[in-house]
């Protein structure tokens, strides 16, 4: 065993004299989840915050939820491929479907879950439904949108990772190549990308710090995907 | 082409034409699933299957375990939590990929990582359970005489359950999903026929794969949700009444 | 009512059942370990595509048929991780292709004059290594230039250097070809086949590019399912640049020694049967028509009497 744990010496050495190709596949990793968590903000938020402060269609919420917990990144990349060809675009795609639920389903929850004696003040004051989605709900929903947001990140960045296999490219590439990149290559992306995912789970967690309004920080919140009841 | 032959060449038997389905790879074909179930899918459901149960049940063991610590000990279970929830964010498969070298190409890796992953959930749900247990009820069963064990057994298991049921799905579900990247260290699991199908670009085991992930998924969920319904009765009344 | 010593029962209780569970395992292990220690295992690995796939089953379950006790690792990967789980004991018998070993493993460069002098070659340099190269197959996995038959009529073209009558090639192929000695390198020097616009394959197939006439030539695999049709044509090689792929089985010299002539003699039984024909029609059956290996190996063994 003792012989064995030399790989990790052998990877640490990978990535000195790797720096380059190493840097470039994280390059492209950042690139692909990026977007993919943007697309998934795009189509997640307006319809989570939407149904969320009309509070109506829960079951929408919850069986989005459900099935995305459910959906094994293998399994949307392997459907992908049948109707598209390999590279960039099945990849995205599949991303996409996997980040949209725990961003729809935190923001639901996040926006419906406020106590409706503070939108009725809200209302009692004049305000516009408009109004009241800003200044009300969305502040007050932030920490838990942030917690949908923050799942969903590291989510893309390690299912990016697996659908390297589908021509997403990455850090993942070198993982799934271990014919041309040997052990040491493989060890040493997957310390990067860990690497990585930590990162981009410790950024949107500075992010969330900073856009969460003051009287709400420092509150740990769970996401609402993996609370303690049921939804 | 070159070199040696054979006195009389091979009889070569015929291994039956699969339907032009299957050769012109057209979007499903169900005689493939059919001929097929018995040689590959079902055989790679059952290894899932059992990877899960596995998983879950020893995850559900060690979370439990330091649930109770928690309980006892406060300063715990802040780094607990840290330790399981940064084991969470590692990407599975780099997760598999560092854990070969240290125990090989087995199903020991595999379930190392698997109970790793369900640690989080399993243990805040747990712990929340029994946080959810009213002071004044556990005061009353003490006051009744009730040593620790029967207070935990009679009194907050029971009333912990629904919350801790949650997590068993939860950690379920997400175990099954990620028993398909087992496939990259041991031929196990669904993920091998998906594998072997991507090589090929063959639809219909793609297809048909996937379906079967999600579908195991989706009754797994179901089968614990009936189960929570039977150990917690009483949460059924409550809506009746 | 409940007694405060029934708890510590209890936990005495518990604590004693997994002791013993402990030792009772331990015993197991231990009792199961030592029986394993007499014989060398008999460990078949394969390569991670369908004719490897066919070849391992074949080979297993021959020597299942005549009594032998065999482990199985399939889909190790590509040349350099098979070759490290044999070096390192993992498995113990595999079959290779002789020019894979003679450039990959063996890292030569130049191949002789026939297949039969390969074999020599390669035989000497394994038992140097302490495995034994049994018999070869008939059939070759090589790679070769193919074209649709029309194309083959339009310019008269029957081996690779006629490919020299065609303006404005188009070969499309498996990135690496472009760069080996086996590849565009070796057309190029020793057919003088030049100006080739070169597509690299990812995913799709190369016959696909060659139907669509997005390509006229394409660099392909000797056994592959659409060669068994009369739509293509397979381009002669008589300089033999592309090498000579027949498979043999590398066996452990341990495993020769311990189990003698009735393995060997049942490997190489299994080898002398595989000609191209025969491969043809058992790789159509695991790619095209999606058949399982263990079924194509169980039928043509049945079929042959050699299970």
């Amino acid at each position: 065993m003792i012989a064995d744990l030399s790989v990790f010496g052998d990877a640490l050495r990978f990535i000195q004299e790797n720096p380059g190709l190493l840097w470039d596949k994280t390059v492209e990793q950042i690139q692909l989840s990026a977007a993919a968590v943007g697309v998934g903000l795009l189509i997640a938020l307006p319809i989570g915050i939407g149904l969320g402060h009309l509070r109506r269609y829960s079951f929408v919420a919850i069986s989005v939820a459900n099935i995305g917990r459910a959906l094994p990144t293998l399994a949307v990349i392997a459907v992908g491929i049948v109707f598209l060809p390999v590279g960039f675009t099945v990849v995205l795609i599949a991303l996409v479907v996997l980040a949209v639920p725990p961003i729809l389903t935190n923001a639901y929850v996040g926006v419906s879950e406020i106590d409706a004696e503070t939108i009725e003040a809200a209302r009692g004051m004049g305000m516009t439904e408009r109004q009241i989605l800003q200044r009300v709900e969305l502040p007050l929903a932030s920490p838990l949108l942030f917690a949908g947001i923050r799942t969903a990140v590291v989510f893309v960045v390690a299912s990016a990772t697996i659908a390297a296999i589908a021509g997403g490219g990455g850090l993942g590439d070198v993982i799934v190549n271990q014919a041309s990149y040997g052990i040491e290559g493989v060890i040493g992306a997957s310390i990067l990308v860990c690497a990585l995912a930590f990162a981009c789970d410790g950024l949107v967690a500075i992010v969330q710090r900073l856009v969460t309004p003051k009287p709400l920080r420092g509150r740990h919140v769970d996401d609402a995907t993996l609370v303690s009841e049921p939804l | 082409m070159t070199g040696i032959l054979a006195a009389s060449g091979p009889v070569i038997p015929d291994f039956g034409e699969a339907s032009s389905c299957v050769q012109d790879n057209r979007l499903f074909c169900p005689d493939w699933v059919r001929d097929n179930w018995g040689p590959v899918l079902q055989p790679a459901l059952l290894q899932h299957v059992k990877l899960v149960v596995i998983a879950v049940a020893i995850g559900f063991v060690l979370a439990f375990a330091a649930a109770l610590v928690a309980r006892r000990s406060t300063w715990f279970e802040r780094p607990f939590d840290l330790f399981s929830a940064l084991v969470y964010t590692i990407p599975s498969l780099a997760l598999f990929q560092l854990l070969v070298p240290i125990t090989g190409l087995t199903v020991t890796t595999v379930e190392v990582a698997l109970v790793s992953y369900t640690l989080l959930i399993l243990f805040r749900n747990i712990l929340t359970g029994f946080r959810s247990v009213p002071a004044d009820v556990l005061e009353a069963a003490r006051g009744m005489g009730m040593g620790s064990f029967q207070v935990l057994r009679r009194v907050e298991l029971p009333l912990a359950l629904p919350a801790i049921m949650a997590g068993v799905r939860v950690a379920t579900i997400s175990t099954i999903a990620l028993a398909t990247v087992a496939a990259f260290v041991i031929p196990e699991g669904l993920g091998r026929p998906i594998f072997l199908a991507l090589r090929q670009f063959f639809n219909t085991e793609l297809i048909i794969t996937a379906i079967l992930a999600v579908a195991l998924a989706l009754v797994a969920d179901g089968l614990l949700v009936l189960a929570q319904r039977a150990l917690t009765p009483w949460t059924r009344i409550k809506a009746g009444s | 009512m409940i007694r405060k010593h029934t708890r510590r029962a209890a936990k005495a209780a518990f604590a004693i059942s997994l002791g013993v569970a402990i030792i009772l395992g331990g015993a197991a292990a231990a009792v199961a370990g030592s029986s394993k220690q007499t014989a060398t295992p008999i460990i078949v690995g394969t390569k991670n595509f369908g004719e490897a796939f066919v070849l391992g089953e074949l080979y297993k379950q021959a020597l299942e048929a005549k009594g032998f006790d065999v482990s199985y690792k399939e889909n190790i990967g590509s040349t350099e991780l098979i070759q490290k789980a044999l070096t390192s004991g993992k498995i113990t018998l595999y079959p290779e292709y002789l020019g894979i070993a003679y450039t990959v493993t063996f890292k030569k460069t130049k191949f002789p004059a026939s297949a039969n002098a390969t074999y020599a070659t390669v035989k000497r340099l394994y038992k140097g290594k302490g495995y034994t190269v049994l018999r070869m197959t008939p059939f070759q996995d090589v790679d070769a230039v193919a074209v649709l038959r029309t194309t083959a009529k339009k310019y008269g073209l029957k081996k690779v250097a006629d490919l020299k009558k065609v303006p404005d090639l188009t070969l499309a192929a498996f990135p690496e070809f472009r760069t080996r000695e086996t590849g565009l390198v070796g057309m190029k020097k020793r057919y003088g086949v030049t100006g080739v616009k070169f597509t690299p394959l990812a995913g799709i197939s190369a016959y696909k590019l060659l139907d669509d006439k997005k390509v006229l030539a394409a660099g392909v695999f000797s056994t592959d399912p659409p060669l068994a049709t009369s739509k293509y044509v397979v381009l002669k090689d008589p300089k033999n640049i592309f090498g000579f792929q027949n498979v043999v089985p590398i066996v452990s010299n341990k495993l020769v020694s311990e189990y003698g002539s009735k393995l060997t003699s049942t490997l190489n039984a299994v080898s002398s049967k595989l000609t191209l024909k025969a491969m043809l029609a058992m790789n159509t059956a695991v790619n095209v028509d999606q058949k399982p290996a263990k079924q194509i190996a169980d039928a043509f063994l049945k079929a042959n009497g050699l299970k």
